[in-house]
């Protein structure tokens, strides 16, 4: 599993690698978490800019097995992931105001949330 | 097979890229190079809220604003051809310049097929590597 900086996780088999870290995935999943749940959907082969990866592992197939968390058709976790992100927004929009009005310097990049 | 030259491989065919803002480009690769800059032509291209569409007759994006490439499934199949391809043309060459310094040696019988054999010995390596 790659995690991206846009906070993205995708699930492939890894064929290369570069000395910038540019990945080769094939047959990768795009994987959506919202709370105990996650949706799965399937992208093909992906070559990844390597200063876009914040971090890859090998996934433990037998945990996957005895994992908790429930699969749920994507329409559904695409709407409960819009809700999550929307919520997110409003709370750092307050969040920003009140660092704002302290004194503090904001950013808002949402892109790159590392 | 390293990552840029999967991409290379590519040249031709039609792929997405998205950019580090969001931005989706739907195209086919004209040419790349090794700081992953590319030029696309018969663009479409996608805000990053996806509610807004362009069309390009041709376009130049620059590689350090990309995020990642969706390339399609036939490609890998092309990869393994043209790895193929390029050992064979790499043992061509090699025999052809061991050939040249050992040809003075052919009526001296063996030296000729250890060096050969050296040569393809050599492509192997490297073509299992990748």
């Amino acid at each position: 599993m790659v995690v991206l900086r846009d906070g993205r996780k995708l699930i492939g088999t890894l064929r290369s690698f570069d000395q910038f870290a540019n990945l080769v995935l094939q047959d990768t999943i795009e994987r959506i978490y919202v709370g105990n749940c996650y949706g799965d959907i399937p992208r093909g082969i992906f070559l990844i800019r390597g200063e876009n990866v914040v971090l890859l592992g090998e996934i433990d197939l037998d945990k996957e097995e005895r994992s908790n968390l429930r699969e749920i058709p994507v329409e559904e976790v695409l709407v409960a992931q819009r809700e999550e992100m929307e919520a997110k927004q409003r709370l750092e929009k307050i969040r920003s105001r009140v660092l704002h009005e302290q004194g503090f310097c904001v950013d808002n990049s949402q892109n790159d949330l590392y | 097979m390293l990552p840029l030259s999967l991409l290379h491989t590519a040249a031709g065919h039609p792929l997405l890229v998205e950019l580090k803002n969001g931005e989706t480009f739907n195209g086919h690769l004209v040419n790349c190079d090794n700081w992953m800059n590319l030029t696309l032509r018969e663009v479409i291209q996608t805000s990053p809220d996806g509610d807004r569409f362009w069309r390009l007759p041709e376009c130049y994006i620059r590689g350090n604003t990309i995020k990642y490439l969706n390339v399609p499934e036939e490609i890998v199949d092309m990869v393994k051809e043209d790895e193929a391809k390029a050992r064979q043309a790499r043992r061509g060459r090699e025999n052809g310049y061991n050939n040249r310094g050992r040809g003075q040696n052919r009526g001296r019988g063996g030296q000729n097929h250890r060096g050969g054999s050296g040569g393809q010995r050599g492509g192997g390596n490297m073509g299992s590597r990748a």
